[in-house]
C-alpha cells in the first residue's frame, strides 16, 4: 500500500487497502457487485475535472453499474439538479451506521448493500467512516474512487493528480460497460 | 460498592441534608455506576458508533496488539471496548482540565476571601448551581460548598482512571457509561469553576446587556506595550490588570488574550481585547505584536517558549499545569524577577498568582520599549515565497486539506487571494512550515494576506437569570420558541471560520434561542455584514427568541445546559435536588435544545458533549470530530421510538425519532444547519410549536437540499402538525409515502421504559 496522500490518514494497523493502480481489474471486481450502492460526498458539488464536475463522474459510474444513490452532507441539491434523484439522504455516519448491520434492508428495502463505492467524502471523515466499515460491516466491500489513497477501504485509487484522476474514472466507466 | 450508613452519613453531612430547601431525590452525589441504568436506557436508543483511528492497542507490554474486525487483544479486550475506554480516557482528560482549573480557582480565593466567602450571583439568579444541586443535591452557599463541588469531581475522576487501567472494564457500553459519568462531572466541575471565578473577579451576573469588547488581531493598537494572555485561567490576569491600574498606566497599555483568558479578562475589565479563538495563537503570536506573553492553562500550544523566543517577545508561564521545563522562579523576589527577565531576557515560571501579576505588570512597558513591531508587507511575504518549489508537503500535512502549495506559489507571484483563503480556514497548526524543506514562513506570510479588520464581541454574561426562564420556559417546553442552538467549543473548524456566524445568524434571524460560548463565541463575531455590524451588534442579548448571547468562557458551558435544567425546575416545578434521571428525561423528551461543536478539536469538547448527552442534549459535531471515534446514533427507520405517556402510564409507540441522535458528525454548514433544526423537535411539541418547527426544517431543507425533507413523515403526527405554508406540498408528499397519523401524548418520558427506582409520578407536576 502506498502513503497516503494526507498524513492524517497514515495507516496504523495490519489490514489496509487494495490499491488498484489499474481501473480495469477494479471494474471487473465491481461488476461482481449484486447491490451496489454509491454514497456522494460534498467534494463531488466543487471539484471539477477539466470542466466536468465530478459529481456528473459519479452518476455515471452508478448508473452504469446500476448502483444505488446515497446523497450525503449537501450533494442531494446539486444531484436532483443532475436529474438524478437520490434512493436515500443521510449524513456519512448515517449511512455508515446503517449499513453495519448485515441484516439492513438497505436504500432500496431489497437487502443490504454488498458493494459500496464512496466519492467525494472530507478524506479524514471518509477513512474515519472506512474504518467503522472495515471492522463491523465484514459482510460488504468498499471502494474510494477520490484520488488519494484510503487505507481503510477494500479498495482505494492510487495518489493521483487530477489528470490522472480524470483518466482513471474514464477509463473505469469504459470498463464498466465493456 | 453500594452505599452504607457511613458512607450515607458523609453525603448528609456533606450536603447538610438537614436542609429543606427541596426534598432529596433519589440519587445524592451519585457515584459511577449509580445512574448507570438511565445510560443504558439512553444506549438502548442511542448506541455507540465506533470508528477507530488505529487498530492496535498499545497501552500494556503485552503489545501491540491487533484489533481488527473480532480480533482480541492479549488482555481479552476488542475493538468496540478499545473505543470505549479512549472514549472515557478523553471524558477523564476533559474533566479533570476544568476540575483542576476549578480547584486552583478555588483554593486560590479560599486563601483570598476564605472558605465561608458567600456565593452571590445577584437579585436575577436564585437557582445559583444546577447542577450541584441536580447531580449532587447540595445547594451551595460559600467558596467552601464550592470545594465540596470539586472534591466531588475528584474523587470520581481517580474512580475513573482506575477503569481504564489493562486488565479492568472490558464491556464498551460500560465504558460508556462511565463516560457519561465523568461527563456529567465535567459540567459540574464547569460550574463551580466558573461560579468560583464570578465570585471572586467580580465578573458582570445578573446582567443581559453585557458591553461590548473589542475583537481581533486587528483591534489591538501594537503602537502600545501588548500582552497577551494565552489559555483559560484568568485569575493572574485579573491581578496584573489591577496592578496596571494601581501604577495608573493600563490606558497606555494593551491588555490582550487568545482563547478563553480572553473572555474571562474582558469579563474583569471590557477595556481588554480578544485577539480570537485558538487557531490564531500561532499566527498572533508570529507577528510579534505581544511584548509579553503569559500562559496559564488548557489550549494552550506545547512550544509557546519557542514562538515567543523567534519573536522576540518575552514569556512568564504561570501554571504548574504547564511548566515548559523553565526556571521556577517562584521564591525570589519580584524586583529579582523583573530584572532576570527585561536584562537576562529569561523566560520563567511563576507559580504565584499575585507575584506573577505583578511582575506581568512591571515587565510589559520595559520589554515593550526597546521592541519593533513589523508586520510582513505584501512585498516582503513575494521575497518570502521565492524559494517555494510547490513540492506540495505542506500540502501533505495540512489537517484540514488546504491547498497551501498554490496560496504560496501565487504568493510568489504577487497574488494573495488564494493564501486570504487558506488563512480564513487555517486551523493554526503550524504544520504546513515545518514539512517545507525550504524553510518558507508560511504563517508569516499570512500576515500579509489576512484581514486586519476590528470586530466586537458581547462580553461573557455568565448564567441565564431565572426571569429570562419563566419567560420562555413554557414556548421552549411547548414548542413555540423553536430552540435552543448553543453554538460552543473550539477552533477547528472545517472551513471559514465564518461559517459560525453563518450558522448563529441562520438561526437568530428564525427566532430560534442562540446561547455561544468559547472560541465559538468569538468566530462567530468575525464576521461583519455589509453595514459593518456583526451578530452582536445586530441581535438582542436576550436569553430569548431570536437572542444572540455569549456566556463566556468554557468552563461557563455549564450555564447552558444548567439553563435546560432551569427550565425543569423553574417552569416546570420539578425538583432539582438529587434528581438527575427525573431531570435528565425532561430535558430529553420536552426541552429543544441542541449543541453544536463546529471545530472541536479538543478533550474538553469531547467531555462536555457527553456530559450534555448524559443529561439528553443531542450534540452536532464537525467532520473533524469523527477522530473521536465515538457517536451516540439511532436508526431512525429501525429503532423503537416506544415512551411512556406519563399522564396515562401507558406505552406509546410514538414511531417518531425525536431527537434523532445524541452525538452526530455532520460534513458541511448546510447539513449541520438542517440536522440542528431536526434535532430541535421534541415529543412534547404542541400541535402549533411542531408547526414552527417543521415549518423551519422544511425551509432550510428546501433551501439546502432542493426538496421536501424525506423524512418528513417521521415528525407528522397528524394534519395540526403540517405548517400552513407547506399543507398542500406536504399532504401530497405524505400521501406518496402511506404516511398514517401517529399518536399522540402530552407527557412523554423514558421513566417506565426501562428498570428504575423513579416511579413515573416523579415527571408528572
Amino acid at each position: 500500500m502506498s502513503l497516503p496522500y494526507y498524513h492524517v490518514n497514515v495507516f496504523t494497523g495490519i489490514k489496509s487497502c487494495r490499491v488498484m493502480e489499474d481501473p480495469q481489474p477494479l471494474a471487473k471486481v465491481l461488476k461482481k457487485a449484486e447491490r451496489p450502492l454509491m454514497v456522494f460526498g460534498p467534494k463531488c458539488n466543487e471539484v471539477n475535472l477539466d470542466g466536468k464536475l465530478l459529481m456528473e463522474y459519479g452518476v455515471e459510474i452508478a448508473k452504469t453499474l446500476g448502483a444505488a444513490v446515497c446523497a450525503t452532507a449537501n450533494t442531494k441539491k446539486k444531484l436532483l439538479e443532475l436529474g438524478v434523484t437520490p434512493d436515500s439522504t443521510y449524513d456519512a455516519v448515517e449511512i455508515v451506521n446503517h449499513l453495519k448491520d448485515p441484516n439492513w434492508k438497505g436504500v432500496k428495502k431489497q437487502g443490504n448493500h454488498d458493494f459500496v463505492l464512496f466519492l467525494g467524502v472530507r478524506p479524514d471523515l471518509g477513512n474515519q467512516g472506512l474504518s467503522t466499515l472495515k471492522h463491523f460491516a465484514t459482510h460488504l466491500k468498499t471502494v474510494t474512487l477520490c484520488k488519494y489513497v484510503f487505507p481503510n477501504a477494500t479498495f482505494s485509487l492510487p495518489n493521483l493528480k487530477d489528470d490522472k484522476w480524470k483518466e482513471y474514472l474514464e477509463n473505469l466507466i469504459q470498463g464498466l460497460k465493456s | 460498592m453500594s452505599k452504607g450508613a457511613v458512607k450515607q452519613k458523609e453525603i448528609n453531612k456533606t450536603i447538610r441534608a438537614e436542609d429543606n430547601w427541596e426534598p432529596i431525590g433519589p440519587t445524592p452525589m451519585p457515584e459511577m455506576s449509580d445512574l448507570r441504568r438511565w445510560d443504558l436506557r439512553l444506549m438502548k436508543t442511542y448506541k455507540p458508533f465506533y470508528a477507530p483511528f488505529c487498530d492496535l492497542c498499545c497501552f500494556c507490554t503485552y503489545g501491540k496488539c491487533d484489533l481488527t474486525e473480532d480480533k482480541k487483544g492479549a488482555c481479552g479486550i476488542n475493538i468496540s471496548g478499545q473505543q470505549g475506554r479512549w472514549g472515557l480516557i478523553f471524558s477523564l482528560m476533559g474533566c479533570s482540565a476544568h476540575g483542576a482549573h476549578g480547584r486552583h480557582l478555588i483554593d486560590y480565593l479560599i486563601e483570598k476571601y476564605g472558605e465561608d466567602y458567600k456565593i452571590d450571583l445577584g437579585g436575577q439568579v436564585d437557582v445559583e448551581a444546577p447542577h450541584m444541586r441536580t447531580v449532587m443535591g447540595l445547594k451551595p452557599e460559600t467558596l467552601g460548598d464550592l470545594r465540596k463541588g470539586i472534591e466531588y469531581v475528584e474523587r470520581g475522576i481517580i474512580h475513573g482512571v482506575s477503569a481504564t487501567h489493562m486488565g479492568q472494564e472490558g464491556s464498551d457500553i460500560d465504558f460508556e457509561s462511565k463516560s457519561l459519568h465523568i461527563g456529567m462531572l465535567d459540567h459540574v466541575a464547569m460550574e463551580v469553576a466558573d461560579i468560583a471565578q464570578t465570585i471572586g473577579f467580580k465578573f458582570p451576573t445578573s446582567k443581559a446587556e453585557t458591553a461590548l469588547s473589542g475583537l481581533g488581531w486587528g483591534a489591538v493598537d501594537k503602537t502600545k506595550p501588548v500582552v497577551t494572555c494565552v489559555g483559560h485561567n484568568a485569575a493572574v490576569a485579573t491581578v496584573m490588570i489591577d496592578h496596571l491600574m494601581k501604577a495608573g498606566i493600563y490606558d497606555q497599555v494593551e491588555v490582550t488574550g487568545i482563547c478563553c483568558t480572553a473572555h474571562d479578562n474582558i469579563r474583569y475589565s471590557d477595556k481588554a481585547k480578544v485577539i480570537g479563538p485558538l487557531s490564531k495563537q500561532v499566527f498572533f503570536l508570529k507577528t510579534g505584536i505581544a511584548d509579553l506573553v503569559m500562559s496559564d492553562e488548557q489550549c494552550v500550544r506545547c512550544d509557546i517558549p519557542q514562538l515567543a523566543k523567534e519573536s522576540g517577545s518575552a514569556l512568564i508561564a504561570t501554571s504548574d499545569k504547564i511548566s515548559y521545563g523553565l526556571d521556577d522562579v517562584t521564591h525570589k523576589e519580584v524586583d529579582e524577577i523583573v530584572r532576570l527577565i527585561t536584562q537576562e531576557g529569561k523566560q520563567v515560571l511563576i507559580r504565584d498568582v499575585d507575584k506573577a501579576g505583578e511582575v506581568a505588570a512591571k515587565v510589559l512597558p520595559v520589554v515593550a520599549k526597546n521592541r519593533k513591531k513589523e508586520l510582513v508587507t505584501k512585498e516582503k511575504a513575494q521575497e518570502l515565497a521565492q524559494a517555494c518549489k510547490k513540492c506540495e508537503l505542506c500540502d501533505r500535512v495540512c489537517p484540514n486539506f488546504l491547498n497551501i502549495s498554490t496560496a504560496v506559489s501565487d504568493v510568489k507571484e504577487g497574488k494573495f487571494d488564494m493564501m486570504t483563503s487558506v488563512f480564513a480556514r487555517c486551523v493554526g497548526c503550524g504544520k504546513c512550515e515545518q514539512e517545507c524543506s525550504k524553510d518558507i514562513p508560511i504563517i508569516k506570510i499570512m500576515q500579509a494576506a489576512a484581514s486586519w479588520d476590528t470586530y466586537n464581541i458581547r462580553v461573557g454574561r455568565g448564567p441565564i437569570q431565572d426571569v429570562e426562564i419563566r419567560k420562555v420556559g413554557a414556548p421552549i417546553v411547548l414548542g413555540t420558541i423553536p430552540g435552543i442552538i448553543a453554538i460552543v467549543g473550539c477552533s477547528n473548524y472545517p472551513e471559514e471560520i465564518e461559517e459560525v456566524a453563518e450558522i448563529a445568524e441562520e438561526f437568530a434571524k428564525r427566532k430560534y434561542i442562540v446561547v455561544l460560548s468559547g472560541c465559538a463565541a468569538m468566530a462567530a463575531g468575525m464576521k461583519k455584514d455589509a453595514e459593518g455590524k456583526t451578530i452582536y451588534d445586530k441581535y438582542k442579548p436576550d436569553f430569548d427568541a431570536g437572542g444572540v448571547l455569549n456566556v463566556g468562557s468554557c468552563v461557563a458551558n455549564a450555564h447552558i445546559t444548567g439553563a435546560a435544567m432551569k427550565v425543569a425546575n423553574i417552569f416546570a416545578k420539578l425538583p432539582l435536588r438529587a434528581n438527575y434521571e427525573v431531570i435528565a428525561d425532561y430535558i430529553l423528551n420536552r426541552v429543544g435544545a441542541v449543541g453544536l461543536v463546529w471545530g472541536s478539536y479538543s478533550q474538553k469538547a469531547f467531555a462536555i458533549g457527553t456530559g450534555c448527552n448524559r443529561l439528553g442534549i443531542p450534540v452536532v459535531l464537525g467532520p473533524h470530530s469523527a477522530k473521536y471515534r465515538r457517536l451516540y446514533l439511532s436508526r431512525k427507520e429501525e429503532d423503537d421510538w416506544t415512551v411512556m405517556d406519563g399522564r396515562k402510564k401507558e406505552l406509546v409507540n410514538t414511531e417518531e425519532p425525536s431527537p434523532e441522535h445524541l452525538m452526530v458528525v455532520t460534513e458541511s454548514k448546510e447539513r449541520a444547519i438542517i440536522t440542528l433544526a431536526r434535532l430541535c423537535i421534541r415529543k412534547n411539541d404542541t400541535a402549533q410549536g411542531r408547526q414552527i418547527k417543521l415549518n423551519h426544517y422544511i425551509s432550510l431543507y428546501k433551501q439546502y437540499m432542493g426538496s421536501l425533507p424525506d423524512d418528513l413523515q417521521n415528525f407528522v403526527r397528524n394534519d395540526k402538525d403540517i405548517p400552513i405554508v407547506y399543507k398542500k406540498e406536504v399532504s401530497e408528499y405524505l400521501k406518496t409515502v402511506g404516511w398514517k397519523p401517529k399518536p399522540l401524548l402530552t407527557l412523554p418520558t423514558f421513566i417506565g421504559t426501562y428498570e428504575s427506582n423513579i416511579p413515573i409520578d416523579a415527571v408528572v407536576k
